[in-house]
């Protein structure tokens, strides 16, 4: 080539602009204000949007709610839990009314109350569950992630199994086989939910660890550890903050499903599920008891769903179902 | 393709195994006796207790039972329902029939309702349309099923009935047969329906996420350059190419259904496999369940593995593989 | 003159969004005639892309919108055209190719589809026959074995050669005008001279009139008649191509021939670029856009738009003192920012 030949001169062109740039913006970052941090920002973002903010104050108000529950309940509305053989016939399946805003049920025993007390259970397992999801996944996520090779294709072949399985019916199954009950019920959604977050968090790893400041810090002598909990793990965070938050009203659906289908915690003790099963039977007699803990779960899942959605938005994730 | 195809088949192979082997230990490795799980609550003999211990290889190391347990399968030898004494097999094969024909109702109404749904929300973006479509979606999505399926038969079976003094309604529970009211695709409709909830809100967020990426793109910019009319862009270059991800979507999900056909079938009454696993569950009548987790996963394995070969027919980055020429 | 082929005649479009109106496009003017090239030249950002999507109405609108101006093809006005006779026009009479080959063409339709594509649709040719026609085609742009990559997929193709398609695609119904947005922006050195070449030798054969976008002015040295300066949605500076970089009269034309480095420069000579940053299309300086950044720039420059001044013949410059004797370049760009 030339050296004044046109080309030569346009790759000068070029060298020359990006280094105007990268001066400029180095200059820039150095003089610059500092910005809010990732944190703040995101929450900024996360205000604007006014579905997530409904779904937020709804949330804290049933967790609250569930949480005193014992304070309030069983004073105003009677015990939820114990079947009184002794309730007149003329107290059972009330439509809704002043004392008892729900209803009572064929038992006599006041669905508000009812519905409140279901409220703890979902509310737990919905949390536990994909708080167990989260630690498993994150732990091995971490690892196929970071060391890749072996490691990482035995831990994504054993996620690849488990969800080969439909979730809902690997749920059935795995209470099926470890018995009814609410552990089991905590213990087999929690099992399952893994795999989901380790893939967020290990294709989160992926694309950081090329990043070229990871490399950086490599040369500059820093070690695995820190290199993970200082680069990767910060930028990794976003998606599974994301994707943990949809996961709860999944696990609220799966554990009303199994309830439903009377695996999940037993009666007496009330659950939303079991509720709605055992509502069909007065189909015609008491339609209202069907409603509220439908109505229950309905907007319970869609607040965390919701705010899920208002967190991808204000985090800027790019996830790809 | 034959790579791709063959590819794909090979990482099948040890996910299939992966899948038996959870399968078995779900069986084998269960608190209690696992004779009980054979045999049930009832007293039997000790004679037949020694000879299904010595049948099944309880005694064994773990491995030969897992050997024997996969040489039962292959059998399709999916153990004896215990209330019914009849073989799992035959009693599930019966059944299955009517899930199918569930599920491939479900998913028809997906395909229409779900993938129109996400192309108005798109093309309209940010009109009343799109906001119905985005809000529905996730309220279905929050949706429990079987709570639908109850609601959609109080309103339709037992409301429109009153309120059309018998007239005009649809049946709530069962599939008809001879001597029934309705023809036997009637009793289809409500079940079809709440099965296909879910899923159609999932397909139209997909749809309409994946189209508005896809109208970003430069193609479509080209092609609008070079005097396409709008449809003719939507429809030859924009929805071609969002579809891929779509169709691979609805049978990905096509495993999901099948757990909500379990719940489906439950509130409709609706004698499908589903239905005989909720009631096996009732009674405690654990190899009927197992064996209907068994056939169900064989089938999501081997129409995910179609999936996934088909992609390569939508994709022709795929299909032609190779790389770049200079 | 008798009708000249396109005529832009004072174009503004500003883009309404919720953070403010950007003024995209703030008064462009130019002519172009058969079988010329005009080169549009200016950094990211100062509009020079948008005018060629304005002109065929490709800018959504809202948020844009056509603020003023007009740009005629053949004395019919493109901007209050039925959409219907726009379409007839894109792709036929006048058509334009986008600057990242790789991300243009659609993936999932083999290349001869889309080569194919503007020929049904325009000439209303049959399928076989433009089919046959798209073969021609890629052999007319050099694409080596057409008969048989006609049928291939666009990812089986490599950058330049998807450029190349890109041209045939555009050239398919002979346009009157071709409008070449960064062409070779995206493409190695070596590929992009290649390219040039290719489409130089196309516009002998085929006599369309090229309007050619860069932010490169050794792009532009070659292959223009006419070069149009632009800065921040205006156009500073507007000239045949001699004119124009034999006797530039905008300071910012002097800072971007200045910035290019010259062949003559020892080794220890700096690289002057000019100084600052473009501005934002939002919060466009007050007077003269440029003034920030320019090192001659008097109060006048701050609170007075500088009008079109001829300085001989149809070459015009937007500055204040453009064609004043003795206003020559006496400081460099890159020596400080006069911050008046």
């Amino acid at each position: 080539m030339k050296k004044d030949s046109p080309q030569m001169q346009q790759e000068q062109d070029r060298k020359t602009a990006e280094a105007t740039a990268a001066a400029d913006t180095a200059y820039d970052a150095l003089s610059a204000s500092p910005s809010r941090t990732l944190l703040g920002d995101a929450w900024h973002r996360l205000r604007k949007n006014r579905l997530a903010i409904v779904a937020i104050i709804w949330i804290i108000v049933m967790v609250i709610a569930a949480v005193t529950a014992d304070l309030w309940v069983p004073q105003r509305f009677g015990d939820p839990i114990t079947i009184n053989t002794q309730t007149l016939t003329a107290d059972r399946l009330l439509p809704p009314q002043l004392a008892h805003p729900f209803g009572t049920d064929d038992l006599g025993r006041d669905v508000f109350a009812r519905v409140v007390y279901g409220a703890r259970f979902s509310l737990a397992v919905g949390l536990i569950a994909t708080a167990i999801s989260i630690v498993i996944g994150l732990v091995l996520g971490a690892l196929g992630g970071y060391y890749g090779g072996f490691t990482d294709t035995l831990i994504m072949r054993t996620a690849d199994v488990f969800f080969a399985f439909p979730y809902t019916l690997f749920a059935i199954a795995l209470v099926a086989v470890l018995g009814p009950g609410f552990i089991n019920v905590f213990i087999a959604i929690g099992v399952l939910g893994w795999p989901s977050i380790a893939r967020v968090f290990r294709s989160s790893i992926f694309s950081v660890k090329s990043q070229d400041y990871v490399q950086a810090a490599r040369a500059l002598g820093a070690s695995d550890i820190r290199i993970m909990s200082r680069h990767i793990m910060p930028n990794s965070v976003a998606p599974i903050i994301v994707y943990g938050t949809m996961s709860i009203g999944g696990a609220i659906l799966t554990e009303a499903a199994l309830s439903f289908l009377g695996m999940g915690i037993q009666p007496p003790t009330p659950s939303w599920g079991y509720m709605i099963n055992a509502s069909t039977k007065f189909m015609t007699t008491a339609p209202w008891l069907m409603l509220w803990p439908g109505f229950a779960i309905l907007t319970t899942v869609l607040s965390f769903v919701l705010l899920g959605d208002g967190l991808r938005d204000a985090l800027d994730v790019k996830m790809k179902d | 393709m034959l790579k791709y195809i063959g590819r794909r088949i090979l990482q099948m192979i040890p996910v299939f195994i992966g899948v038996t082997v959870l399968l078995f230990l779900m069986t084998a490795v269960v608190p209690g006796d696992p004779v009980k799980m054979i045999t049930g609550e009832r007293e039997i003999s000790p004679a037949v207790y020694n000879q299904i211990r010595a049948e099944y290889g309880f005694d064994k190391p773990l491995i030969v039972q897992y050997g024997m347990y996969l040489n039962r399968l292959a059998h399709g030898d999916l153990g004896q329902s215990l209330m019914r004494g009849r073989p799992v097999k035959d009693m599930l094969l019966d059944k299955f029939p009517y899930t199918m024909q569930l599920a491939l109702a479900a998913i028809i109404i997906e395909i229409i309702f779900g993938i129109g749904a996400g192309m108005i929300s798109a093309v309209k973006r940010y009109s009343f349309a799109d906001v119905l479509v985005t809000l529905s979606t996730s309220i279905l999505v929050s949706l429990p099923v079987f709570w639908l399926g109850t609601l959609l038969q109080m309103f339709f079976g037992i409301y429109l009935k009153e309120w059309t003094n018998g007239a005009f309604y649809l049946p709530m529970s069962g599939a008809g047969g001879p001597g029934a009211p309705f023809p036997h695709w009637v009793y289809l409709i409500l079940p079809a329906i709440t099965l296909a909830s879910v899923s159609t809100a999932y397909a139209a967020r997909i749809m309409r996420s994946q189209l508005l990426e896809v109208m970003g793109q430069d193609y479509i910019r080209t092609a609008t350059a070079k005097g396409l009319s709008a449809s003719a862009v939507l429809w030859r270059h924009t929805v071609k190419n969002a579809m891929i991800p779509v169709i691979t979507f609805i049978g990905i999900d096509f495993g999901a259904m099948m757990s909500g056909a379990i719940l489906t079938e439950t509130v409709f009454n609706w004698p499908g496999v589903g239905n005989e696993i909720y009631n096996a569950v009732v009674r405690r009548d654990w190899p009927v369940v197992m064996g209907g987790v068994v056939i169900i996963v064989v089938v999501v394995m081997i129409i995910n593995l179609l999936v996934d070969i088909s992609y390569a027919f939508f994709d022709p980055r795929i299909r032609y593989g190779g790389g770049e020429e200079a | 003159m008798a009708t000249d082929l396109l005529v832009v005649e004072d174009l503004k479009m500003y883009f309404h969004t919720r953070d403010g109106v950007v003024k995209a496009v703030d008064g462009v003017s130019y002519t172009l005639n058969k079988g010329e090239t005009i080169g549009v030249v200016g950094e990211s950002g100062s509009g020079k892309s948008v005018t060629a999507m304005t002109m065929m109405r490709l800018i959504p609108m809202p948020p844009g919108k056509v603020e003023g101006g007009d740009v005629r093809f053949n004395g019919e006005s493109l901007l209050t055209l039925p959409e219907d006779k726009m379409r007839a026009i894109r792709g036929n009479r006048i058509a334009m190719i986008f600057q990242d080959p790789m991300t243009s063409l659609n993936p999932v339709y083999r290349v001869g589809h889309q080569l194919a594509e503007p020929l049904m649709l325009h000439k209303n040719l049959s399928k076989a026959e433009a089919w046959k026609r798209a073969t021609e085609l890629l052999e007319m742009v050099g694409i080596p074995h057409p008969e048989s990559r006609v049928k291939d997929y666009p990812h089986q193709f490599s950058g330049g050669m998807r450029q190349r398609v890109m041209i045939a695609m555009a050239l398919a119904c002979d346009p009157d005008i071709l409008i070449a947005d960064e062409p070779t922006t995206a493409l190695d050195v070596t590929i992009q001279a290649q390219i040039l070449e290719l489409m130089q030798e196309l516009q002998q054969r085929t006599g369309s009139a090229i309007i050619m976008i860069t932010h490169d002015l050794g792009v532009v040295a070659d292959m223009a008649d006419r070069i149009l300066v632009m800065y921040a949605g205006k156009a500073v500076e507007y000239g045949t191509v001699d004119e124009v970089f034999y006797s530039p009269s905008h300071p910012y034309t002097w800072g971007l021939i200045d910035s290019l480095p010259r062949h003559d420069m020892t080794e220890k000579g700096e690289l002057c670029p000019i100084k600052g940053q473009p501005p934002s299309l939002i919060q466009v300086p007050s007077g003269c856009s440029f003034h920030p950044r320019c090192p001659y720039a008097k109060d006048r420059c701050r609170t007075e738009i500088p009008a079109s001044r001829t300085i001989d013949g149809s070459h015009v410059a937007a500055c204040h003192f453009a064609g004043d004797p003795g206003f020559t370049r006496t400081e460099m760009a890159c020596a400080g920012v006069n911050v008046g």
